[in-house]
C-alpha cells in the first residue's frame, strides 16, 4: 500500500538503511516529503532538490568561462564544472548545453563531460523530483510527448528541459501537466489522449 | 495596568469560550505562492500568516557561507494594518529581530544542512494579521512550507504557547490574554522526541507550573502536528482522487 | 539576470514576432482576474486581486492625525507599496526600492486624481483629521503590479470601515459606518518589447520589455494618471491606441470591482 510520507514519519520500527529516510533509537524515520512504497521499500520525493549522481544527463547554461573550466548554471544549488580540456567544443556564456554528471565531488561540485551545444529552442524548468515521470518507464512518456508535439525535447535530471520545433507551446502544456499530476495513475493514457484531442 | 485589567477567566472559561487547555481553530493550507520553492498559508484563531522558502541557494553575501553546510535566514515581520489598533510601523523592529532569530535557530536544528553546504535557505514569514502567537503560529507555517519546498528535514516541528492567567495554567493565548497574562511560555517541540526547539518566557511561574506547560503544549502537539501533515497530503491526495 | 533568464527571454522575443505570447494570450489580453475584499478583518479595509499569477493585497488603517498645513480642513491619504522578498527570488530585503516608491506614487496619483477619497469628510475638528494609510503587499510577483495594485486599493477603499472618534478616543469596532468614496478608478499597463505592445504583460515579459505605459481612467472615461516607464519611446499613434484599449478594457476592471461584497 503507498502512502504520502511527511519528513519526520516513522517508516518502520526498525533500523532500515533506505535512501530519503534515517534512523535514531532503533526506528528508521523519512525526511521528506514523498511517496512511501511499502512493497519496494522505497520513497520517492514528491518535491524537492537534485541530488547529482554519476551519468546522469543535464541541461544546463554556460555561465563563466575561467580559461581551466566553464561554471556552468544547472539551476540547482550545486555549480556545474567543465574541464576546458576536456570538451570537444569550445563554449561561451550563454551557451545552453547538455552534458553528463561525471562526478559529484566533495567540494559539491558537479563536474560534467561530453558537453553538447543547443540552439535555439525554448528552457522550460520543471521540480527536478518530477523528472523521472517525464521521462516515464523505458522512456514512454517521453517517446509520446516527442511524438504528439513534434517537438525535440532533451530532459535533464536536473529539472531544466530543453524543447525546439513543433508545437512548443503543447509541448509545454503537457509537460506542466506532467509535473502536476505525476503521483496518479493512468497518466501516459492521459497525455496520449490530450495529443489525439489537440495534437498536431 | 494592574487597575485596567480585564477578567480572563469567568466560571472556567476564558475570553473566547475556550477551555484552559483548549487550541483556537486552525487552518493550513500548502503551496499557495507560484514564485517560492515551497509556501504555506496558516489562520491560527485570528492571525493570518503566510511562510515562503526559497532556496538552498548560493549564499549571498559570500562571506556569510559555511562551506560545510546551509546556513538558515529567517525574516519574520509584520504588516502594518495587522493588528486592531493603529496602523504600524512597517519593517523589522527589535522585537521582529529576536524573532527571526530564535526562527531561525528551530529550523537549524531540524533541517539536514549538511547536506547543502556553501548555500542559505530563506524563509520568510509575513504577518498579516496577529491576534497573538503569531511566532509560534509562524514556526508552524514554516514547519510546512519548508517540507513542501522538498528540504530534507528530521521532522516537522510545530510551536505553540502556554501561559498563567492567575493560578491557571493555560494554552494558546490570544491578544488580550498574551496583554493581561501573567506568564507567556511559546514553545517548538521535534514531535518525534518532544525535544524543546524554542523556549521563552516572561512572568512569573513555578516549577510544577513549567511541567503543566510543556504537557499541555506536547499534548496540543497531536493536533497541530495533523494539520500540518494534512495540509501538505492535500493537494496530492486532491489530484489523485480526481483520477482514481 | 543570469543567463538561464536571457536564453528564456531569447524564446519569447523569437515567438512574439510571430504574434505569439509565451502563455497563448492575445496581445491585448488579460490573464484571469480575482478579487476579494474584507481579507484582513483587524484592517479597516482590505483586498486581495490576482492576474494570473500576481497576487497583491491592499489594507487599509485609518488613524486620527494632524492635517497638512496648506489643507487645514482636509484628511490625509497616504500610500505605501512593500516588494516583499517572499514575492519573488529577485527582490531584496530593505528599504522601499525606487520600484516600490515609484509604484506606491502611481497609485496613489490614479486615486488622489479621481477623488475617491472624499478628504473633505475627514475632518473631525481644529487640528485634528483623518488619515487614511493604504498599504499595498506584493505576495507573489509575475508581471503588471500596477494593475493589481491600484485594483485592490480602490477595491478595499469602497469597502472599508470610518472609525468613529469619541471623548479622544478612536472606536474602530462595532456598527461603523462605511468610508466614503466617489466613483471608481482603474488603471492598464501596457508593455513593448521589440515594437510589439502587449496588454498586462506577466513577469517574463516585464524582464525583457523596452518601454511601458500605464494609463488610469474613471468611469466617465477622463484619464486621471498616467506613467511612463523605461528606456523605450511610443509614437503618438501608439498611445492613441493604447487610451481606447484601456476605455473598452477597463470595463472589465470596473465590473471586477462592483461585483465585490464584504
Amino acid at each position: 500500500m503507498n502512502r504520502i510520507i511527511v519528513p519526520g514519519e516513522v517508516i518502520a520500527e526498525k533500523e532500515i538503511r533506505m535512501p530519503y529516510t534515517y534512523t535514531e533509537g532503533g526506528k528508521t524515520y523519512s525526511t521528506v516529503l514523498g511517496i512511501y512504497e511499502a512493497e519496494h521499500s522505497s520513497i520517492i520525493p514528491l518535491e524537492g532538490l537534485w541530488s547529482p549522481n554519476r551519468d546522469d544527463d543535464v541541461v544546463g547554461i554556460v555561465e563563466e568561462d575561467k580559461g581551466s573550466v566553464y561554471i556552468v548554471d544547472l539551476n540547482s544549488p550545486y555549480t556545474g564544472v567543465i574541464i576546458s580540456k576536456f570538451s570537444q567544443t569550445e563554449l561561451a556564456p550563454g551557451d545552453v548545453i547538455y552534458a553528463k554528471v561525471k562526478e559529484f565531488d566533495e567540494k559539491k561540485e558537479v563536474i560534467l563531460m561530453h558537453p553538447r551545444k543547443l540552439y535555439g529552442g525554448k528552457i522550460i524548468n520543471v521540480k527536478p523530483s518530477k523528472v523521472p515521470r517525464i521521462i516515464g518507464n523505458k522512456n514512454t512518456m517521453l517517446n509520446e510527448l516527442i511524438q504528439g508535439s513534434k517537438s525535440n525535447i532533451i530532459v535533464g535530471m536536473n529539472g531544466m528541459l530543453w524543447v525546439k520545433g513543433g508545437d512548443v507551446a503543447l509541448a509545454t502544456e503537457a509537460i506542466l501537466k506532467i509535473q502536476e499530476e505525476a503521483h496518479t495513475q493512468g497518466l501516459t493514457d492521459r497525455i496520449k489522449k490530450m495529443f489525439e484531442k489537440t495534437g498536431v | 495596568m494592574e487597575g485596567n485589567k480585564p477578567q480572563l477567566i469567568i466560571d472556567g472559561k476564558r475570553t473566547d469560550g475556550r477551555g484552559f487547555d483548549e487550541l483556537r481553530p486552525i487552518k493550513i493550507e500548502a503551496n499557495i505562492l507560484k514564485n517560492a520553492n515551497g509556501s504555506a498559508y496558516i489562520e491560527w484563531g485570528n492571525n493570518k500568516i503566510l511562510a515562503a522558502v526559497y532556496g538552498p541557494k548560493e549564499a549571498l553575501p559570500k562571506h556569510t557561507a559555511d562551506p560545510t553546510m546551509a546556513i538558515i535566514k529567517s525574516r519574520y515581520t509584520m504588516a502594518p494594518f495587522s493588528s486592531l489598533e493603529e496602523h504600524g510601523r512597517s519593517g523589522p523592529n527589535r522585537r521582529a529581530t529576536e524573532i527571526s532569530k530564535v526562527t531561525s535557530e528551530v529550523f537549524e536544528n531540524i533541517i539536514m544542512r549538511e547536506m547543502f553546504p556553501g548555500t542559505e535557505i530563506d524563509i520568510f514569514i509575513e504577518v498579516l494579521q496577529s491576534d497573538g502567537g503569531t511566532r509560534a503560529a509562524g514556526i508552524t507555517v514554516a514547519s510546512v512550507a519548508l517540507a513542501a519546498a522538498g528540504i530534507p528535514m528530521y521532522d516537522l516541528p510545530y510551536a505553540v504557547s502556554a501561559g498563567k492567567i492567575g493560578d491557571q495554567m493555560v494554552l494558546d493565548l490570544n491578544k488580550i490574554e498574551d496583554n493581561y497574562s501573567d506568564a507567556d511560555i511559546p514553545m517548538a517541540i521535534s514531535p518525534r522526541n518532544g525535544d524543546i526547539l524554542l523556549l521563552q518566557m516572561d512572568g512569573s511561574i513555578t516549577k510544577e507550573d513549567f511541567s503543566t506547560a510543556y504537557s499541555m503544549v506536547k499534548k496540543a502537539g497531536a493536533t497541530i502536528s495533523k494539520i500540518q501533515k494534512d495540509a501538505l497530503k492535500a493537494p496530492y491526495e486532491k489530484i489523485i482522487e480526481k483520477y482514481r | 539576470m543570469g543567463y538561464i533568464d536571457i536564453v528564456k527571454n531569447e524564446y519569447i522575443k523569437e515567438i512574439l514576432h510571430k504574434g505569439i505570447r509565451d502563455d497563448g494570450r492575445k496581445f491585448m489580453q488579460y490573464r484571469s482576474i480575482q478579487a476579494s475584499v474584507g481579507t484582513i478583518p483587524n484592517a479597516e479595509g482590505s483586498a486581495e486581486v490576482d492576474i494570473g499569477n500576481t497576487k497583491v493585497l491592499a489594507g487599509i488603517k485609518i488613524d486620527v492625525d494632524t492635517p497638512m498645513p496648506d489643507k487645514p480642513e482636509e484628511g490625509n491619504l497616504i500610500v505605501s507599496a512593500e516588494l516583499l522578498p517572499l514575492a519573488s527570488p529577485d527582490y531584496d530585503i530593505g528599504p522601499p526600492s525606487p520600484a516600490a516608491i515609484e509604484l506606491a506614487r502611481v497609485v496613489d496619483r490614479g486615486i488622489r486624481a479621481a477623488n475617491i477619497l472624499d478628504t473633505q469628510s475627514l475632518f473631525i475638528e481644529k487640528d485634528k483629521v483623518w488619515s487614511v494609510f493604504i498599504d499595498i503587499y506584493v505576495l507573489n510577483y509575475d508581471g503588471n503590479l500596477f494593475d493589481a495594485s491600484t485594483l485592490s486599493a480602490v477595491a478595499a477603499l469602497l469597502h472599508t470601515r470610518q472609525p468613529k472618534y469619541e471623548e479622544e478616543k478612536v472606536i474602530r469596532e462595532g456598527t461603523l459606518p462605511k468610508l466614503k468614496t466617489n466613483g471608481m478608478v482603474t488603471s492598464c499597463t501596457f508593455g513593448k518589447i521589440n515594437g510589439n505592445i502587449l496588454l498586462d504583460p506577466d513577469g517574463s515579459e516585464e524582464s525583457i520589455m523596452d518601454t511601458r505605459l500605464t494609463i488610469a481612467n474613471d468611469e466617465n472615461n477622463n484619464i486621471k494618471a498616467m506613467q511612463k516607464g523605461l528606456h523605450g519611446t511610443f509614437s503618438i499613434k501608439e498611445v492613441e491606441s493604447m487610451i481606447d484599449t484601456t476605455f473598452e478594457k477597463s470595463k472589465d476592471l470596473r465590473s471586477v470591482l462592483s461585483s465585490l461584497e464584504n
